[in-house]
């Protein structure tokens, strides 16, 4: 399998921390950090990542409208949204932009697992 | 939470001291047993069953009871009798004033009635809050003469408490008070739609770090970024729960994101609810008119 690289994008340092520490067993080859939508798409636009993990609610520029331009910058990128706010309406919204999953804050570890593996065996 | 409530009932009353009643808390969240350990003790799930429902309640709203019958571990039935048992919260409480001598048994029976008639609670009521109702408990007694109040926040202040015990602190006393004039530290975020709202928690340094701690599962001793986004993001969590809970009642709304505030004065339309916890005390502050919030 390729080597995976992941982007990890939430305005919270402890949301992103989190994230980090239960994407490690992954071995993903490099991890990359926003802390606003902007950044996001920068990095995604860079580094083309295999995934991201974005929150939704962001200053300058939230999670949907992000997703939106990595997907149009890198349709390859797998993007899974991770918000404390899954009404269905979000979740349906950024379905329909793209995304490749959602995960209802506070993070379940068996619950990012399973996404992650999932996304990591349809390469 | 009954305890709480009842127990700075009769501190107010002049019945026990603070003292006192830090000391029966503290006894009764040694001997407190929770819901899912009874329902092991009892057979009826495994303790791997229960850490998934345990999972599953830190991100909706619902009770133990619900997700295990949702999740076909235990039976309606079963859960009335789990609920029977926990019941009983007060008598924890009672015994614990009496065996240290803090009150007789006959004292601390007309003191609950005297409390029961003040609030006018029934006694479907008084079960209900005692099974852990919280929504029962913050219409009949929290927001009890502030019906303004309880209108426009009872839901919010409801899911407050519940997040409170679930994620922060089991003992957790919320009470209408005076309005905060300035504020330490003040996280606020503003939910907007219809009803749009102002919420926002200040706290003074120590409130600061136990929330922080709590939340992020870390000890946090200095007030560093990572203990301000903590403080932050529990705020940030709660409200999107709540968004949740207003979409599934038909109502979709969206929020700003959150922000942190250092020594500000805040002044205009809003209310002050005190939050005690076992590590110091902090305010929740709440507008239905986020325009007329002023902080500087």
């Amino acid at each position: 399998m390729d080597k995976k690289t992941v982007l990890i994008c939430d305005d919270s340092l402890l949301m992103r921390k989190k994230l980090r520490e239960a994407l490690n067993p992954f071995n993903f080859e490099a991890f990359y950090e926003a802390a606003n939508g902007v950044a996001a798409v920068e990095q995604a636009e860079k580094y083309k990542p295999s995934l991201v993990f974005l929150d939704i609610v962001m200053p300058e520029k939230d999670g949907i409208e992000a997703l939106k331009e990595i997907k149009a910058i890198s349709p390859e990128t797998k993007v899974v949204m991770v918000s404390s706010v899954g009404t269905s309406s979000k979740l349906k919204e950024a379905l329909k932009h793209g995304a490749y999953d959602f995960i209802q804050k506070p993070i379940q570890s068996d619950t990012l697992a399973s996404i992650v593996e999932k996304a990591l065996k349809e390469g | 939470m009954f305890s709480q409530y009842f127990g700075h009932y009769l501190l107010n009353r002049g019945l026990i001291t603070n003292e006192q009643l830090q000391d029966v808390l503290e006894f009764q969240e040694k001997v407190h047993v929770k819901f899912g350990v009874i329902a092991v003790d009892k057979g009826l799930m495994t303790p791997s069953q229960v850490e998934e429902v345990h999972e599953k309640q830190k991100q909706m709203d619902k009770r133990f009871g619900e997700i295990a019958v949702e999740l076909g571990y235990l039976t309606e039935e079963q859960v009335e009798e789990l609920i029977s048992h926990q019941k009983q919260g007060h008598l924890y409480l009672a015994q614990a004033l009496i065996d240290r001598g803090y009150m007789s048994m006959e004292e601390f029976s007309s003191a609950l009635n005297e409390y029961k008639k003040e609030y006018s609670l029934s006694t479907e009521d008084f079960e209900e809050i005692q099974s852990g109702n919280i929504e029962t408990l913050v219409e009949n007694i929290l927001t009890k003469g502030h019906e303004d109040i309880r209108e426009k926040f009872g839901s919010y202040i409801s899911l407050f408490a519940k997040n409170m015990i679930r994620f922060i602190d089991r003992q957790t006393f919320l009470e209408i008070s005076e309005n905060l004039q300035q504020a330490k530290w003040l996280a606020s975020q503003e939910i907007l739609g219809s009803p749009s709202l102002f919420t926002a928690i200040a706290a003074e340094d120590e409130a600061l770090l136990y929330i922080a701690s709590k939340y992020a599962e870390e000890n946090l001793t200095e007030i560093d970024e990572l203990a301000k986004d903590a403080f932050c993001e529990f705020l940030n969590l709660h409200n999107g729960i709540y968004l949740v809970n207003m979409s599934n009642w038909g109502t979709e709304l969206s929020m700003n994101p959150q922000k942190l505030e250092e020594n500000v004065k805040v002044s205009g339309e809003f209310v002050t609810i005190t939050v005690k916890t076992q590590k110091g005390t902090f305010h929740l502050l709440l507008s239905a008119n986020p325009e007329k919030v002023e902080v500087q």
